[in-house]
């Protein structure tokens, strides 16, 4: 008997415990609200808002800089900053817009805006700017970038930043090859064969040909064809002959000159491997420059713009405008858009692209001196706001372009470099992909 | 209506298909020798060992590698040494919280989990009841379905009952993924300790409940060890519920952390492989420890279903 009633002591204790921690981990939650197409309120510009950084954790210090800042200016408002991992943020988005619990800004890439301004989920900005102190003050070409993005006519994010196309090579090995700077596309290639010594695995050149290999491609493949215009009238030009031959000709580097494991590589493994071994070029954007600093100091690597063709011209396709937009279901608009306002003007702005090394979106910011001294960041805003260079918009306002440019073409393209396709067959199936949702996105647009 | 399960008459449904006692006659004239354990050449058992071995342990060694040398070195050994990254991850990048979530979820759902599989596999096991075949059916089916599936209707069941942003939702989550595994695991568990053990506990004064506890409890213990392990180890790892249901930074766990250390154009290898340690030590030191209930409890749960 004394065990039984011992168990009921037992029993009525396991069950306060349970029910105790049933209401701690129930507690502190919230209803999620907030979902795409909710109309919220413009509030009272104080108290607490949320901000999803898109690009959470390598930018988690500059944000929480920033908002330090921010709250400091702002003694009312209180911003609670959460951190999404870039290669899942499209997906909480997408779930927060179907469930609600969408934050009251957010960081948005142009590669996603089409998406998810096609909810309703993010509030139009012109009359907010123009009654801004933003107004004059963001760069054009990425107001217009970010414009075009939207699909909508409208502005749906403050554009913050820009990256570029950067060709990484390295000089000491460069230097010890007697090879030029790799400037031109026939330089590019003469480099690649000449630094790949395979028996002691050295490699000219390292190739993305996993995740997020279909926009360097496309890079490449503008760059040489010199094809200035992604569309002639309704048709995309990705499979004009000059540009098959191109691909087929930059496909060809893979094991000839390159690591056979490349058909794998998304950015972490390129980058890995060209940082801490023997490669000769790598095709990345600004973002990984810090990396190379920290793995190879600055001595030993430039980034240049990507080649040009022979006679200099330089072709390169557009690369995604980072932004912060106004979620449409936010109960706090007024205090949300202080926060946009002040994150993009130009303290913030040249605080938070010096630290990530892109191209500030304030024009202020980008003529601040830290741009002059970093070389890599210069010359790539040198190449995009001088005129010296054709951009090929890539369509980053068809709602589709995320899918089609990857999940549907990636495996695609790793077929062309394995040889189990032609460049043409490849192109030919994108450019059917890209004409259809074209069409379709003009037709919803009537 | 639900009855009970007499099983101390009928045979068990392994003895139908008992195995036949070990052939013990010589072999014949002609017929090939079969070596025995003690005649097989030690490398031959050896060297096979060591090649799996090293494809499984170099990855953890490159891990470990990128964790504690300095940023920008090239070595191939870790020397020297440095606790940088462990440090960074821990403080500046809040691994410190995230782990104490991951903690909390994992031990949560272990309990939870166990607890409730344990009162239905109970229930699959002794008592038929009209549905159960059906039951059985629907638990076996419910392991072909995605999460990934379930997360919008996930998210608004959660949201209507203001659990975004609560760990409970996770745990509740996690737990209801599980169960099904894990009830029937269980009730291969419960099958397999003699029904007359409880029938004499019964006639000695227990009823049905102490009965379970007295008797058949410490019984199970390499199943509910195994269970249990499980549960928590899949919790632990676990990525999507966590990702979606959780917003606030000092609610999130360590998978959702260890995807915030690689950016959209920049990673910071030896942050991430520091992450990847911390992450990984708990799962290990677990398995350490329970390994030898763990390889019973599969095996016995394993065996009649």
């Amino acid at each position: 008997m004394t065990i039984f009633s011992g168990g009921r002591r037992r029993a009525a204790l396991a069950l306060a415990l349970s029910g105790v921690l049933a209401l701690t981990v129930a507690a502190c939650g919230d209803d999620g609200s907030g979902a795409g197409g909710d109309k919220g309120a413009e509030g009272s510009g104080k108290g607490k808002i949320t901000f999803w950084d898109n690009n959470g954790g390598v930018r988690t210090d500059i944000w929480k800089e920033i908002i330090a800042d921010f709250e400091k200016a702002h003694p009312d408002i209180d911003v609670e900053y959460v951190g999404v991992a870039s290669k899942e943020v499209q997906s909480k988005y997408d779930t927060a817009i179907q469930g609600g619990g969408l934050p009251d800004v957010g960081g948005v890439g142009a590669a996603m805006l089409a998406g998810i301004a096609a909810q309703n989920a993010l509030e139009p900005l012109d009359e907010r700017i123009e009654a801004s102190s933003l107004k004059g003050k963001l760069n054009k070409s990425m107001v217009e970038s970010v414009r075009s993005a939207g699909g909508q006519g409208e502005l749906f994010t403050v554009p913050t930043s820009a990256s570029n196309g950067v060709l990484y090579y390295r000089t000491d090995l460069f230097k010890a090859a007697g090879l030029a700077e790799p400037s031109t596309w026939s330089k590019f290639y003469e480099a690649a064969d000449k630094l790949t010594q395979k028996d002691k695995n050295r490699f000219g050149y390292t190739i993305r040909g996993g995740a997020g290999s279909i926009a360097q491609a496309l890079d490449a493949m503008y760059g040489q064809s010199g094809i200035k215009q992604f569309w002639n009238g309704d048709r995309t030009t990705v499979n004009d002959p000059k540009n098959v031959a191109a691909l087929q000709k930059y496909a060809g580097l893979f094991k000839k000159n390159t690591p056979a494991a490349d058909v794998n590589n998304d950015f972490t493994k390129m980058v890995a491997q060209w940082d801490s071994g023997e490669i000769g070029m790598l095709n990345h954007n600004l973002g990984s420059y810090q990396d190379h600093v920290k793995a190879l100091g600055t001595q030993k690597f430039r980034g240049i713009p990507n080649p040009t063709l022979d006679d200099g011209t330089r072709v390169q396709v557009s690369n995604p405008v980072d932004g912060l937009g106004l979620f449409s279901s936010s109960k706090n608009k007024a205090a949300a858009w202080k926060f946009i306002e002040f994150a993009a003007s130009h303290e913030s702005n040249s605080k938070w692209n010096r630290s990530a090394g892109a191209i500030p979106a304030n024009t202020e910011a980008a003529k601040d001196p830290w741009i002059q001294e970093t070389e890599t960041t210069r010359l790539a805003a040198d190449v995009l706001f001088s005129g010296k260079a054709t951009i090929v918009e890539l369509p980053y306002y068809l709602p589709d372009w995320n899918t089609i440019s990857k999940a549907d073409n990636e495996a695609e393209f790793q077929k062309v470099l394995l040889g189990r396709s032609t460049a043409e067959q490849f192109l030919d199936a994108l450019a059917e992909q890209l004409n259809t949702a074209q069409a379709e996105w003009k037709q919803q647009n009537k | 209506m639900t009855t009970e399960t007499t099983l101390t008459a009928a045979p068990s449904p392994g003895a139908a298909h008992a195995a036949p006692p070990p052939d013990r006659t010589p072999p014949a004239a002609g017929r090939r020798h079969r070596r025995s354990w003690d005649e097989i050449p030690r490398w031959q058992i050896y060297l096979p060992l060591g090649i799996y071995l090293v494809f499984t342990l170099v990855p953890f060694y490159w891990i470990l590698l990128f964790a504690v040398r300095p940023a920008g070195s090239t070595s191939l050994v870790p020397w020297p040494m440095t606790t940088a990254h462990f440090e960074k991850v821990w403080t500046e990048r809040s691994f410190g919280v995230f782990f104490q979530n991951s903690l909390l979820i994992g031990v949560a759902v272990l309990v939870t989990t166990t607890v409730v599989a344990l009162a239905g596999g109970y229930a699959l096991a002794r008592f038929d009841f009209r549905i159960k075949k059906g039951f059985m059916l629907a638990l076996l089916c419910s392991q072909f379905v995605p999460g990934a599936l379930l997360l919008v209707p996930l998210f608004q069941i959660f949201a209507e009952l203001r659990m975004i942003n609560s760990i409970g939702s996770v745990i509740i989550a996690e737990t209801v993924f599980q169960l099904p595994l894990s009830m029937i695991l269980i009730s291969g568990f419960i099958r397999n300790v003699p029904y007359s053990l409880e029938e004499a506990a019964w006639v000695d004064g227990c009823n049905r409940f102490h009965a379970f506890r007295i008797v058949v409890l410490p019984l199970l213990r390499p199943g509910l060890v195994a269970v249990g392990s499980f549960a928590f180890v899949h919790a632990w790892n676990h990525f999507l519920f966590a990702l979606m249901f959780l917003s606030s930074q000092s609610k999130q766990t360590i998978p959702v952390g260890l995807n915030t250390l690689m950016g959209a154009d920049s990673v910071d290898l030896g942050a991430l492989a520091a992450g990847g340690v911390i992450a990984a030590v708990p799962v290990v030191i677990v398995f350490a420890f329970i390994q030898k209930w763990l390889v019973t409890g599969f095996s016995a749960g394993a065996v009649k279903g």
